[in-house]
C-alpha cells in the first residue's frame, strides 16, 4: 500500500523518502496508526461481562465490519474522485437509488438476480459517467454537479418507488426475490464472516491492486497533483476524470445493492448523509481534499476506525449528541495532522 | 516539522474515547439468560434496559424519551441506556446489535420502519431478550408486546367532533396531511372520513400535504386560503401543521373565520396542548408516547415476573380549552 501513497503529480521526486525517519514513517501511516489506537481504547474501555471483553467477541467484531461495510464500499469510490482534486455528493442518493431498484425489479417486476444486479450496477456507472462528463467537459465544478445528481438521484429513486420502501420477500414465487440474493446478506466462513464484508474487502484490494498495476493510477494521481501539467504531459484528463466518476458511481450502486439486501428492503430514503461519512473515512485516511496524494488502504482503515469508534462509543452507551460531536472532534483532528504533514 | 502526527491522532481519540467514557456498563450478573422466563430475576435484582430510538430529532420522539426516563426513575431496579438511529435503519439494525452485544435485561424499540428492522428484533428476541415496541410495529410476532395508539381511532374521533361538536350545522373543511406514503398519515385521513360521515353536510373541500412539517402547513394554507373563500375547520394530521396553518391564516387575517384541529399534544411547550390553551388550536387529541406504559410493562415482565398482552393499544383523549391547561400539568408538572 505504500506505493500508492503519495505519488508526486508528474516526475516522482524522491523527497518523501529523503524526509526519512519514524515521523515521516508515522504521518504516512496515519490512518493505521489512528486506527490501531482506536482499536487499542476500544478493548481498553469495553464493557466487561464475566471476564470477556464485550469489543472483541467475534459477533460484536462481525458488526462492526459489518456496519461499515457499506460506506467503506463508497468510500473508496469516494476516494478515487478525492484524488483527482474532486468530490462526489451523490453517492448517498445513487446508494438510495441502487436500494430502490434493486427491490423493484426482483420484487415488483420478478427479474432474476443476475440482470437485476447488473441493471442495477449498470444505472450507478452511467450515473456517474454523466456526472464525470459534466464536470470534465462542459467544466462544472465536481461539487455543483454531483449537488445536482444528488436531487436528480433522490428524485429518480422516489418516483421509481412511488415514494415508498419496496419490502423484499425471498421466495421462487410472483413477486418475490430470488433467494440468492438472499445470501448477499448471510454470513460465511462458520457464519463468522459477513458477505457484505466480504465484498467491501475484495473492493479494497482491488482497488489497491488496480492502482498498483495500471497505469490509470499514475494518471489519477497527475491529474490530481496538477491537472494543466498533466494534459501537457498527454494525460488523457477529460477521460480519466469520466471514468473515476464512473467507478464512484459503480460502487456507491454496489452499496445500494448491499444496502437493500441487508435491510431487506429498498426505500427513497436510503443512505441520507452518506456522503459526508464517507468523506470522512477518505479524510481520516489521510487523503487531501486537495487532490494528488492519498490512498485507498488509508481510506480503509479510516471507515474501519470510524466503525470501531461508533462501536465502542455505543457500547459505553455514550449520550448520542456527545458522539456525534466526538465525531467531529476526530475528523477536524485528522484533517489539523494532514497541516502538519511534511510536504512532499 | 517532526511531530509524529499518529502520536497527535492517538492522543487525541484516546483523550476523546476518556472523556466520553464517563458510563461502563459492567455488571456482576451471573448468566447470560436463555429464554425469555429468565429475564426475571425479582425485585432484588439489577436490570438495564436498552432503548432503541428511531429519530429523536422529532418532538414526539424526544418526549417517548423522556417519559420513559421519567418512569424509569420511578424503578429503583432499572438503569435505561439510550440509542438514537437518526432516522438511518442501518444504524437502528447496529443500535441493536450493540444492545445484543452489551446482553441488556430487556430492549424498547421504536422502530424507524417495520422491514428493515424485523430481523434485529428477531435475533434479540431469539437471544431471550424481552421486546417491547413501540408506537409502530415490526413484521411478524418475535417480540414480547406492542404498544402503541390507533391512529384510525385518532382520526375518527376528530372527525366525529368537528362534525357533531364544531360544525353541527355542515361547512368546509380542509385537510393538511402527513408525508405522503407514511402509515399514519394514510389512517389520519381514513379515520377522519369515516367519522365526520356522521353529518353529511360536513364536507373536505380541498386536501394538501404538508409533510408534517409546521412550515410545509403554513405554506400549503397559503395557497389553500386562496382557492377557498370559505372554510370553516382546518383539519391538520398533526399540530405544527396545524400551528403553520393558524399563522398562515393569521397572516391575512382570517384566523377568527376558522377553527384548526391538530393532534399529537405533546405536553411540551412547543406543543399541541400549550396551543389549545393559548387559543390558536381549538382542539387537538393525543397521541400516546407510550413511554410510562412501557416501563410498566418492563416492571411487569422483570420485576413481578409477569406476562404482558401481546397488543396494547392506548386511547386517545381530547384536548379543548376546558381541560388543557389541567392536562399540561399533570403530564408535565416542571414546565
Amino acid at each position: 500500500m505504500t506505493d500508492v501513497q503519495d505519488k508526486p503529480a508528474v516526475a516522482p521526486t524522491p523527497v518523501e523518502k529523503a524526509s526519512g525517519g519514524v515521523a515521516a514513517t508515522l504521518f504516512r501511516f496515519q490512518s493505521v496508526f489512528g486506527l490501531l489506537a482506536v482499536f487499542v481504547a476500544a478493548i481498553i474501555f469495553s464493557p466487561r461481562r464475566d471476564g470477556e471483553i464485550l469489543f472483541l467477541s467475534a459477533d460484536n467484531l462481525a458488526n462492526v465490519v459489518r456496519a461499515v461495510s457499506e460506506i467503506g464500499i463508497i468510500a473508496v469510490g469516494m476516494t478515487f474522485v478525492i484524488l483527482i482534486g474532486g468530490i462526489d455528493l451523490s453517492v448517498g442518493a445513487v446508494l438510495g437509488l441502487a436500494a430502490v431498484g434493486s427491490a423493484v425489479l426482483m420484487v415488483e417486476s420478478d427479474w432474476g438476480f443476475l440482470p437485476s444486479i447488473v441493471v442495477v450496477l449498470a444505472i450507478g456507472l452511467v450515473f456517474g459517467a454523466l456526472q464525470g462528463m459534466a464536470t470534465a467537459m462542459i467544466g462544472i465544478q465536481s461539487f455543483i454537479v454531483t449537488l445536482a445528481g444528488l436531487q436528480i438521484a433522490r428524485g429518480l429513486a422516489r418516483i421509481w418507488s412511488d415514494g415508498q420502501g419496496v419490502a423484499i420477500a425471498y421466495g421462487d414465487g410472483p413477486n418475490e426475490a430470488p433467494s440468492t440474493f438472499a445470501l448477499l446478506g448471510e454470513r460465511t466462513f462458520g457464519g463468522l464472516v459477513p458477505i457484505p464484508v466480504l465484498i467491501f474487502a475484495v473492493v479494497a484490494i482491488a482497488a489497491v491492486v488496480f492502482l498498483r498495476i495500471s497505469a490509470f493510477s499514475r494518471h489519477l494521481y497527475a491529474v490530481g497533483g496538477n491537472e494543466k501539467a498533466a494534459r501537457l504531459s498527454g494525460v488523457p484528463v477529460i477521460r480519466v476524470k469520466i471514468a473515476v466518476f464512473a467507478i464512484c458511481g459503480l460502487l456507491a450502486a454496489l452499496a445500494g445493492v448491499v444496502h437493500a439486501v441487508q435491510l431487506n428492503q429498498g426505500s427513497p430514503n436510503d443512505g441520507i448523509g452518506y456522503e459526508l461519512d464517507a468523506i470522512a473515512a477518505v479524510v481520516i485516511g489521510g487523503t487531501s481534499l486537495a487532490g494528488g496524494r492519498g490512498s485507498v488502504a488509508g481510506t480503509v482503515a479510516g471507515a474501519l476506525l470510524l466503525g470501531v469508534l461508533n462501536n465502542v462509543l455505543a457500547l459505553n452507551n455514550i449520550d448520542s449528541n456527545i458522539q456525534l460531536l466526538i465525531k467531529g472532534l476526530v475528523i477536524v483532528a485528522a484533517a489539523a495532522l494532514q497541516r502538519l504533514r511534511p510536504a512532499s | 516539522m517532526k511531530i509524529p502526527k499518529s502520536t497527535l491522532a492517538v492522543a487525541a481519540v484516546t483523550a476523546l474515547a476518556l472523556a466520553g467514557c464517563g458510563t461502563t456498563s459492567e455488571r456482576t450478573s451471573d448468566e447470560p439468560q436463555a429464554q425469555s422466563s429468565k429475564a426475571c430475576k425479582g425485585a432484588d435484582g439489577k436490570y438495564v434496559i436498552g432503548m432503541s430510538q428511531a429519530n429523536v430529532a422529532e418532538p414526539y420522539r424526544q418526549r417517548m424519551d423522556d417519559d420513559i426516563k421519567a418512569a424509569a426513575a420511578e424503578v429503583p431496579q432499572f438503569e435505561v441506556k439510550f440509542a438514537d438511529a437518526a432516522q438511518d435503519n442501518a444504524k437502528q439494525v447496529a443500535d441493536v446489535e450493540n444492545y445484543i452485544t452489551q446482553q441488556i435485561d430487556l430492549l424498547i424499540i421504536s422502530p424507524n420502519e417495520a422491514k428493515p428492522l424485523t430481523a434485529v428484533v428477531k435475533k434479540a428476541y431469539d437471544k431471550g431478550i424481552p421486546v417491547l415496541v413501540l408506537d409502530r410495529k415490526v413484521e411478524g410476532d418475535a417480540y414480547t408486546g406492542f404498544i402503541g395508539g390507533d391512529n384510525v381511532q385518532i382520526g375518527t374521533e376528530a372527525g366525529k367532533y368537528v362534525a357533531e361538536k364544531v360544525l353541527p350545522n355542515g361547512g368546509n373543511v380542509v385537510e393538511i396531511k402527513g408525508l405522503a406514503g407514511a402509515t399514519p398519515q394514510a389512517e389520519r385521513n381514513q379515520g377522519f372520513a369515516a367519522g365526520i360521515k356522521a353529518n353529511p353536510k360536513v364536507k373536505v373541500v380541498a386536501t394538501a400535504s404538508g409533510d408534517w412539517l409546521r412550515e410545509k402547513g403554513q405554506a400549503q394554507m397559503d395557497a389553500l386560503l386562496k382557492a377557498n373563500p370559505k372554510i370553516d375547520v382546518v383539519y391538520a394530521h398533526n399540530d405544527p401543521m396545524a400551528e403553520g396553518a393558524y399563522l398562515a391564516a393569521k397572516a391575512v387575517g382570517r384566523e377568527k373565520e376558522m377553527k384548526f384541529i391538530g393532534i399529537d399534544a405533546l405536553p411540551i411547550p412547543s406543543g399541541g396542548i400549550k396551543a389549545v390553551e393559548q387559543g390558536r388550536l381549538t382542539a387537538t387529541f393525543t397521541y400516546p408516547t407510550n413511554g410510562k406504559e412501557a416501563i410498566a410493562a418492563a416492571k411487569k415482565i422483570l420485576v413481578d415476573c409477569g406476562t404482558i398482552e401481546k397488543s396494547q393499544i392506548l386511547p386517545t383523549r381530547l384536548i379543548d380549552k376546558a381541560n388543557a391547561a389541567q392536562i399540561y400539568a399533570q403530564e408535565n408538572p416542571t414546565g
